[in-house]
């Protein structure tokens, strides 16, 4: 049957079922399916994710807090194989009466394409200014556990492996001694002694009884009052948390250079390996404020290269808006590019990693610097269309509720934006892809993981003051794909930052666990692969978190395969 | 008894009148110089609802940067003040200024057309009033009151480009666009609307069509050096160094004297390969321009990648303490 005939074919059968607008959707995204081998559909709702996340005030914010929502989770928690969602939550100036308070939501994965909330089942009915999310397993023991963000105390739960959580915090040593904004969040294994430790980003030292209002008439984006900040305000300092193997955390933030970087008001968190040198590096995006690149020194501390290495700033040393950021190999050189979102007006940047230790900012040359409306949070590359590229997802939404009064602005609520990658160029497809992307929101938060574990990578979205979005990705079943999942077991059980090679087809591709990822959320720490049309992988070799190396041979395609550490052949 | 009485208040009474004005003149007189706290310390003793006392608390909130609280001192005060005197005429400028400052714009107008029609030739009033207007999206009004300030005809082209050039200030680019191509209508060979209109696709990524549109400006005037130097920009961004090259050239040559050109012809020698040449570029750049946050970046990279991490450190901490601005 022709396409244009499926189209029609299927047209008719949606309109005989009384559907004509999901119908219009369905056939937009079925013809760019059919062309970029991908599309997406909506499925929050039928799927269950249908808590609001509450965020500060919905048409006017008297403080920078209320604007920033909150950050998603993909994780399995309960071992079954699928993919669970954590929403945070926030909440308002006004607060809530006892009981009432908005809390964080677990979801469990039915594994039929449904969910189910087991937020207060699993422990985890936690209210207040809720920010970011992270996971990994840092006590080893096979139960991934969650770490969570906010403007007040942050909250570590440990897994119990029964499918609730205990609330470790004070127990592990993090109650904090002063009201800190904390913001994204990763676990990652920065002295290579198979604990995982915890880098937590800070926004500002906000104290909400001096700080400006928009009343004070100072403060106006394009001559609309707004929120003041964050320039003119204190900074926050970043943190670091070592783990002590012992189920407590020691602050080692000013011994291991944290809290000497060039930058302040950090926002988004990724882990990564820059120089690939073994060792875990981290990435924060900065808002108004040069990001920081730390550098793994191998000696238990880091240095902010973020300057000197050209993955700061933009192309011409101007500050940026950074707020999340996403990691991959995106040209197939074999080393981890950095993309950064920013505010409106400007655009999102793409630093492109050398592997001299430099980064070049490929924004325009990519084709990427053709947006400057949207204001940009969660993102990731993924290869949606399995064809062995990774392409970019941006989640979008204007920081100033007040913007719906410009209407020049792209307003508060703004669509998404899908870059394919054709062969290290980026083509903006949002258009072709249509419903949902191009329906706005007020997005923040984003976390990227095969949910229902059919080999395309999904998206979960919390938007502010909105109920969440679950893009269920559907993708061309000719096309093969990989899913790996590594378990430690001298590194982190969790293998973050181990680093794997996949070599199909004459193609090989790098990716990496990692910790934290998009805006203050934590993707799926499974590895995906696309592999176009190779039904089989010639070799993968993994480097652990430790460094030990190891490879496997001749895998077949369409399936998840669990790597243990100490299985494969040595290198 | 009760005349000694009547008389002993009186003069109580002229004792506190010139309290009153020497008072009003000594704020008056801060304020002129540049001292409005003072001012407004001196302004204490005075009655709140004195009109003439919170005309100058008014004026000195305004000059201390209290858009909120001049306001609110220089409402009530205005209908008190005599119809058409300078005290009333200050004070209802003032009211339009704060109100535009404290982000009131709908507010602000009716103020600042009340002051135009005793201060036409104001051209800080035209600029406030202008802003004001294309910030309520009255772009019509906006053009009219530039056309004035700048004594072209309203619905001329000039009128057209002068309104889109003080809407691309206000990062109205969007208003601007439309602007610059009624003003393309009204005479294709404008000087500069091409460029405009190049520069905002060239900073929306819109690259090739950049290209087209600096070629367009320069066909009009082929002198231009910041037509030159934007066609550069674009072909840096398509990494098209050969042709960035020429034009970037061409720029400096017309203008030896602006550093833009100079950093990006370094970034393209760069990317040439010609860390020489590149260096040269940046540092001439450096010496038009020292408090360029650009060409000391670009040249603390360049050094970097060079081995040269002591200088290339220098570079980047000069950089780093050069004050720079997002888009927030």
């Amino acid at each position: 049957m022709s396409r244009a005939r499926a189209r029609r074919a299927a047209a008719a059968l949606l309109i005989a079922a009384g559907t004509a607008t999901v119908g219009r959707a369905l056939a937009a995204s079925t013809e760019a399916a059919g062309a970029l081998g991908f599309s997406f559909r909506e499925v929050a709702r039928e799927a269950g994710l249908d808590a609001v996340t509450v965020f500060g005030g919905k048409d006017v914010n008297r403080y920078l807090l209320e604007t920033t929502g909150c950050g998603a989770a993909f994780l399995d928690y309960d071992g079954d194989g699928w993919l669970d969602v954590f929403l945070v939550n926030g909440t308002t100036l006004e607060g809530f009466p006892k009981g009432q308070e908005p809390i964080n939501h677990l979801y469990r994965n039915r594994g039929d394409g449904t969910f189910e909330d087991v937020t207060r089942k699993a422990g985890l009915a936690q209210s207040g200014w809720g920010q970011g999310v992270c996971a990994g397993d840092y006590d080893n023991d096979g139960n991934v556990d969650l770490f969570v963000t906010y403007y007040g105390q942050n909250h570590l739960y440990r897994n119990r492996g029964d499918g609730t959580f205990e609330d470790v915090t004070a127990k592990a040593g993090l109650l904090s001694k002063r009201l800190r904004w904390n913001t994204g969040c990763a676990f990652l294994d920065y002295d290579r002694d198979g604990k995982l430790d915890l880098l937590v980003a800070n926004y500002i030292d906000l104290d909400l009884a001096t700080a400006p209002t928009p009343d004070s008439g100072l403060c106006r984006y394009k001559g609309v009052k707004v929120a003041c900040g964050p320039p003119g305000l204190p900074g926050g300092k970043n943190a670091l948390y070592r783990n002590k193997g012992d189920g407590t955390f020691e602050d080692v933030s000013d011994k291991a250079g944290i809290t000497r970087n060039s930058g302040t008001y950090g926002l988004g968190v990724s882990t990564l390996d820059f120089d690939d040198d073994g060792w875990v590096d981290a990435y924060v995006a900065n808002d108004s404020n040069p990001s920081a690149l730390y550098r793994n020194n191998h000696d238990g501390t880091f240095t902010d290269v973020a300057v000197p290495a050209g993955c700061a700033y933009s192309q011409d040393g101007k500050p940026q808006a950074g707020m999340g950021v996403a990691v991959g190999d995106y040209d197939r050189n074999g080393t981890m590019d950095v993309f950064k979102t920013n505010f409106a007006g400007d655009t999102a940047t793409l630093y492109a990693n050398t592997g001299q230790g430099f980064c070049e900012d490929r924004t325009f040359a990519s084709g990427i610097g053709l947006n400057t409306r949207w204001l940009g949070w969660g993102t990731a590359f993924v290869d949606f269309g399995k064809d062995g590229w990774l392409d970019l997802f941006l989640v979008n939404g204007h920081v100033y509720p007040e913007v719906v009064q410009l209407k020049t602005e792209a307003g508060y609520r703004q669509r998404k934006i899908v870059y394919h990658n054709a062969a290290g160029r980026f083509e903006d497809v949002s258009e072709r892809l249509g419903p949902p992307v191009t329906d706005p929101r007020a997005g923040r938060g984003a976390a990227f993981g095969d949910y229902d574990n059919d080999g395309d990578v999904d998206v979960v979205i919390n938007n502010v003051n909105d109920r969440p979005d679950l893009y269920r990705t559907e993708s061309d079943p000719s096309r093969h794909w990989l899913l790996v999942k590594l378990v430690g077991t001298q590194s982190n059980r969790s293998a973050i930052g181990a680093r794997v090679r996949c070599t199909a087809g004459g193609v090989t591709q790098v990716q990496e666990v990692r910790g934290g990822g998009s805006y203050m959320s934590q993707n799926d720490l499974r590895v995906h692969f696309g592999l176009a049309g190779a039904a089989a992988v010639d070799r993968l070799q993994v480097r652990w978190p430790n460094g030990r190396e190891e490879e496997w041979m001749g895998i077949a395609a369409d399936r998840i395969l669990t790597v243990t550490e100490g299985t494969g052949k040595g290198l | 008894m009760h005349g000694l009485l009547l008389a002993a208040a009186l003069q109580v009474a002229a004792s506190a009148g010139e309290a009153r004005v020497v008072a009003l003149n000594e704020a008056r007189r801060l304020v002129n110089a540049g001292k409005p706290d003072a001012a407004l310390e001196a302004l204490r003793p005075l009655a709140a609802d004195d009109p003439q006392a919170a005309l100058l608390r008014g004026v000195a909130h305004y000059h201390a940067n209290h858009p909120v609280q001049a306001i609110d001192t220089l409402l009530p005060a205005v209908p008190k003040l005599p119809e058409g005197s300078l005290e009333r005429r200050e004070a209802v400028q003032v009211l339009g200024l704060s109100s535009y400052l404290a982000g009131r714009i709908a507010e602000a107008i009716p103020y600042l057309e009340q002051t135009r029609r005793w201060a036409e030739g104001n051209p800080e009033l035209s600029y406030v009033l202008g802003m004001a207007y294309v910030q309520t999206r009255q772009a019509d009004k906006a053009r009219d009151t530039w056309a004035r300030s700048f004594g072209v005809p309203p619905a001329s082209a000039a009128a057209h480009l002068l309104a889109a050039q003080m809407m691309v200030r206000a990062e109205l680019d969007e208003l601007a666009d439309t602007e610059l191509k009624q003003a393309l209508v009204l005479d294709p060979r404008l000087p500069r609307a091409n460029l405009l209109l190049g520069q905002t696709a060239l900073f929306r990524g819109r690259l090739d069509e950049a290209v087209a549109l600096f070629k367009r400006e320069l066909e009009i005037s082929p002198g231009d050096a910041m037509a030159f130097y934007r066609l550069g920009d674009a072909y840096t961004r398509q990494l098209q160094w050969d042709d960035a090259l020429a034009a970037l050239q061409k720029s400096v040559w017309i203008n030896p004297y602006f550093s833009g050109p100079y950093i990006l012809l370094g970034k393209t020698y760069m990317k040439k390969g010609d860390l020489a040449a590149a260096e040269g570029m940046l540092r001439q750049a450096i010496a038009y321009d020292p408090n360029n946050k650009a060409a000391h970046y670009l040249l603390g990279q360049l050094l970097q990648q060079a081995g040269r991490t002591e200088e290339a450190r220098r570079e980047l901490e000069a950089a780093e303490k050069l004050q720079g601005t997002t888009d927030r």
